[in-house]
C-alpha cells in the first residue's frame, strides 16, 4: 500500500462508521492528512468486526452509535493485543501490523462477546416467574441433568410447585452419560462459564472422576434421603407424575447448541467483570432463554472420550444398583448411546455468527415473549 | 493547587507506575500497602482496601479474566479513579500489568483520572534478566512449556502464540512508553531501570523512593511480600509437575498448593541452585535488541532514573539448561516438594477433623433437643402427614398460621 496511508485509514474507519464494507486491501482513498496528531486507530480485531457488522446488516441506515461502540470496545482476555493495519507507518515496535481480513474468528469474537455481554448487562435479568406455592404440592429435589433440571425448577415454580420443602422426593434426572455431560458443560456455560468443552472433558476423564452433577449416586446420597422416597428417572415421559404435574413442556428439555453455548461461555468471562457475582445466573439464564437459535447441535463426546464415558456409566449403574434406589425406566438407558459426534465442539466461525447476528439484530432483547 | 495535612500547598499529581513485571514490584506495593497511613499523613495516596486491589482494577480496567479472581473485580478501575480524583495530592497507582493495556485502555485510564498532572512510571530490566524470569513466572502459571520452545516462542517476529504476544505486550519497553506515554510530555515519563546483577541491594528502592517522593519517609520496610524467584532444577521441577497436573487441577486449588506451597515457599529456598540464564545465541540476541530500544529510548527525552546501560544486561556466563536437568539433579527438590505437600495435607487433615468435631458437637445438641417424647409424637404426626396431599395442604395451613412459611 503507498501513499499517506494514515489518512488513508482515517478515511477507512470513518468509511466503516457510516456502514461501509469494503475491504483494508481494497481501500483507494489517499486523501491528504487533517491537520494536527494523528487520530487514535481502533485495532484491527474491532476494524474487522465493524466491517462484517456492516455486512449482515446489509442496506440498514447507518447506526453510528453501534460504530462507536464497536471501535471502543476492549477485546476480552488474554490474546493478541490490538494489532495495526498493515500499511501504516510503524514504530518498529508492538505487534505487527495486519490486514484485517485476516485476522481469525476467534480473535473477533474476544471484541464480539464484551459487545453481546454489554447488552445482556444493559437490558437486566428477566423477572423469574413464580406463583404463591400450592400447599398440597409433591416436595421434591431435582438433582441431574442441569439442562432439564433448570428448566423445570423454573416451570414448575411458576406453577406454585417451587423445588424444596420438607422430607422432599429426591428425583435424579439421568440420560445417557454421554449427554449427561454435554449437557452438564453447555448449562455451566450459560451459569458461569466454563473451560472449554475438550479441556473440561480431558479434566474429568484424566481424575477418573465425574462431575457433581453427573454423578448420580453422589447427588443423590448428598441429600440424606431414605431409600422409598429417591427415584431415578431415566424414561422422561414418566416424570410428570414424580413430580406431581400432569404434563411437562417439551421444550424443557431443549440443550442450547454448541455456537450458543460457546458464546455463553465466552459472555459469562465478560459478564462476571461488569456485575457482582450473585447477580450472574440470572443475567446468564436470560440469555439462555433468548439466545436466538441458529439450528447447530449441541456438543458432543469426541470418539477418543468414549471409552471412559462408557466405563464411567457402567460403574454409576452398578452404584445406583447396589444402593437399590427405585428407577423409574432403566438403569441401562445411562449407557452412552450416541454415535461419535461429528460435532464435537463449536466452530468459531458458526460462534461468531451467532454473536454478530445477535449485535446486529436486537430483537433477542427486546422481544417482550420469553420462551420457556 | 489544594493544600495538604500540614497546610502547605500541594499540587495534584498521579504518579502511574505501569510495569513491568519482574521488576521489584510486588515489594514496592507491599510497602506501599503497609504504609498507607503514614503516607496519607505526608499527602500520598496509595488506595487500596487490600494488597491485589491495584491488581484487581487492572483486570476491570481490560478486560482480563484472571482464573476467577475477576469477579472480584468488578468497577475496581473505576472506584480507584473516583478516590485519585478526590485526593489533593499525589496518588501513586502501581501494577505491573497495566504494560499491557491497549492505546484505547489508556485513553480511558487517563481520561478518568480528571485533571491532577498524570507521570508514568515504568520500572525496566534488561532482557537478559527478564526472558528467564518471565519463563518462570509462565511455569507458576499452569504453564508446562519448555525453556526451548519459550524461547522460539518470543523470538517469533509474528507474535502469534498467546504467551508471545502477552511477553512483549509487557516487556517491550519502547512499545509499552508509546502507548502509556505519548500523550504525555516527556519529562513526565519516568523510566526506572532495574541496576545489574550484584548491585547494592538497596540501590532499586533508592531509586523508586525518589520517583515515587518517598525519600525521608520513616517507611516500614520490612520484605513481607516478594515473588521470589526459583533455581534451575527447581523450576525444571515445577515444569514437569506442571505437566501432570495442569490439566486435572483447578486454578483454584493450583493457587494455593502449587504456586503458594510448592513454589514460594518450597522451592524458592533452593537459593544454592544454578540461576536460569540465557544460552548463547539467546543472550546476543537479547543484548543486540536491548541495545537497539537504548538507542531510541535515550532519543525521546524521557526522565530515566539509573542509567540505560542497566538495561543491556550482564555479558554471557555459565548456562544451565532446565530442559536438560537429570532426575538425579530434580531429586532434592522432588523430595522437597513431597515434604512440603504432606504436612500440608496433614495441616488441611487437622482443620477438616476440627470441622467434622464441631459438626458432630452441633449435632448433638440438635439430637438431645430432640430427645423429648412431645418432639417423637410431634415428628410421627408430621411425617404421616407429608405422605398425602390432603396432609401436606393441613401442615401448610398449620405452619402459615404459625408464620413458618411465607407465601
Amino acid at each position: 500500500m503507498t501513499g499517506d496511508s494514515s489518512a488513508s485509514a482515517a478515511g477507512w474507519v470513518e468509511h466503516l462508521r457510516q456502514g461501509g464494507t469494503t475491504p483494508w486491501s481494497a481501500w483507494p482513498d489517499r486523501t491528504a492528512p487533517a491537520p494536527g496528531a494523528a487520530p487514535l486507530l481502533p485495532g484491527a480485531q474491532q476494524l474487522e468486526l465493524l466491517r462484517r457488522i456492516n455486512l449482515a446488516r446489509g442496506s440498514a441506515a447507518p447506526d453510528q452509535g453501534l460504530a462507536d461502540r464497536v471501535l471502543a470496545t476492549t477485546a476480552a482476555g488474554r490474546g493478541k493485543a490490538d494489532l495495526p493495519l498493515l500499511g501504516l507507518p510503524t514504530t518498529g515496535f508492538g505487534p505487527a501490523p495486519v490486514d484485517p481480513a485476516t485476522v481469525g474468528a476467534h480473535e473477533l469474537l474476544r471484541v464480539a462477546s464484551v459487545l453481546v455481554a454489554d447488552d445482556l448487562v444493559a437490558l437486566g435479568a428477566d423477572p423469574a416467574p413464580a406463583r404463591w406455592a400450592r400447599p398440597w404440592r409433591r416436595r421434591f429435589r431435582l438433582v441431574g441433568d442441569p439442562v432439564l433440571a433448570t428448566g423445570l425448577r423454573e416451570h414448575l415454580r411458576g406453577l406454585g410447585r417451587p423445588e424444596g420443602g420438607p422430607r422432599p422426593h429426591v428425583v435424579a434426572l439421568g440420560a445417557p452419560l454421554d449427554e449427561l455431560l454435554a449437557r452438564t458443560w453447555t448449562q455451566r456455560c450459560f451459569e458461569h462459564g466454563s473451560k472449554p468443552w475438550a479441556e473440561w472433558l480431558r479434566f474429568w476423564r484424566e481424575r477418573d472422576q465425574l462431575p457433581a452433577r453427573v454423578d448420580l449416586a453422589d447427588s443423590v446420597r448428598r441429600w440424606h434421603p431414605r431409600r422409598p422416597l429417591v427415584r431415578v428417572v431415566t424414561d422422561h415421559d414418566r416424570l410428570p407424575r414424580e413430580l406431581g404435574v400432569r404434563s411437562l413442556p417439551s421444550s424443557l428439555a431443549r440443550v442450547p447448541g454448541a455456537d450458543q453455548a460457546e458464546l455463553a461461555r465466552r459472555v459469562a468471562a465478560v459478564v462476571g467483570l461488569r456485575v457482582p457475582t450473585a447477580e450472574r445466573p440470572s443475567l446468564m439464564r436470560t440469555l439462555q432463554r433468548r439466545i436466538p437459535d441458529s439450528g447447530v447441535a449441541p456438543v458432543g463426546v469426541p470418539a477418543r472420550e468414549r471409552d471412559w464415558v462408557a466405563s464411567s456409566a457402567a460403574r454409576m449403574t452398578r452404584q445406583l444398583t447396589r444402593a437399590g434406589y427405585p428407577v423409574v425406566g432403566d438403569l441401562a438407558d445411562l449407557a452412552p448411546r450416541s454415535a461419535p459426534a461429528a460435532v464435537t465442539g463449536a466452530d468459531d466461525e458458526q460462534v461468531l455468527d451467532l454473536a454478530i447476528r445477535m449485535v446486529v439484530d436486537p430483537a433477542w432483547r427486546t422481544e417482550r415473549q420469553v420462551r420457556q | 493547587m489544594a493544600y495538604g495535612e500540614a497546610g502547605a500547598a500541594v499540587s495534584r499529581k498521579v504518579l502511574l507506575h505501569v510495569g513491568c513485571p519482574k521488576t521489584g514490584t510486588s515489594y514496592l506495593q507491599d510497602v506501599l500497602f503497609r504504609n498507607q497511613s503514614l503516607l496519607r499523613e505526608h499527602d500520598l495516596l496509595y488506595a487500596a482496601d487490600r494488597f491485589d486491589a491495584h491488581f484487581l482494577a487492572a483486570l476491570d480496567l481490560m478486560t482480563l479474566p484472571w482464573g476467577g479472581i475477576e469477579t472480584e473485580a468488578v468497577g475496581a478501575w473505576d472506584r480507584l479513579a473516583a478516590q485519585v480524583r478526590e485526593w489533593h495530592g499525589t496518588a501513586i497507582i502501581s501494577h505491573e500489568i497495566f504494560a499491557r493495556a491497549t492505546p484505547t485502555q489508556v485513553r480511558r485510564a487517563l481520561d478518568s483520572l480528571g485533571d491532577a498532572e498524570v507521570h508514568v512510571v515504568l520500572s525496566a530490566r534488561d532482557l537478559v534478566r527478564q526472558v528467564p524470569a518471565e519463563w518462570q513466572e509462565n511455569v507458576k502459571h499452569r504453564s508446562h512449556i519448555t525453556y526451548a520452545r519459550f524461547l522460539e516462542t518470543i523470538r517469533d517476529p509474528a507474535r502469534e502464540s498467546r504467551i508471545g504476544s502477552w511477553f512483549w505486550a509487557v516487556q517491550e519497553v519502547p512499545d509499552i512508553l508509546d502507548r502509556w506515554g505519548s500523550s504525555l510530555p516527556p519529562e513526565r515519563v519516568h523510566l526506572v531501570t532495574l541496576p545489574p546483577s550484584g548491585s547494592d541491594r538497596g540501590e532499586l528502592w533508592r531509586r523508586f523512593s525518589r520517583i515515587f517522593g518517598l525519600d525521608a519517609l520513616p517507611l516500614d520496610l520490612t520484605a513481607e511480600r516478594e515473588n521470589p524467584s526459583l533455581g534451575v532444577p527447581e523450576t525444571s521441577l515445577l515444569r514437569t509437575i506442571n505437566e501432570r497436573v495442569t490439566s486435572i487441577i483447578a486454578p483454584p486449588d493450583y493457587r494455593p498448593l502449587v504456586r503458594e506451597v510448592l513454589a514460594h515457599q518450597t522451592l524458592s529456598r533452593g537459593v544454592a541452585s544454578a540461576r536460569l540464564g540465557l544460552p548463547p545465541d539467546a543472550h546476543a540476541w537479547a543484548r543486540d535488541l536491548s541495545r537497539s530500544w537504548t538507542a531510541v529510548l535515550a532519543e525521546r527525552g524521557y526522565d530515566v532514573v539509573g542509567s540505560l546501560d542497566d538495561l543491556l544486561g550482564p555479558e554471557p556466563g555459565p548456562f544451565a539448561d532446565p530442559d536438560t536437568t537429570t532426575a538425579a539433579e530434580l531429586l532434592a527438590p522432588a523430595l522437597d516438594a513431597i515434604s512440603a505437600l504432606l504436612v500440608e495435607g496433614a495441616r488441611l487433615r487437622a482443620v477438616e477433623e476440627r470441622l467434622h468435631e464441631e459438626l458432630r458437637e452441633a449435632r448433638e445438641e440438635r439430637d438431645h433437643a430432640r430427645a423429648t417424647p412431645s418432639y417423637r409424637v410431634r415428628r410421627k404426626v408430621v411425617t404421616t402427614l407429608e405422605d398425602s396431599p390432603a396432609g401436606r395442604g393441613t401442615l401448610d395451613a398449620y405452619r402459615r398460621a404459625k408464620g413458618r412459611i411465607r407465601g
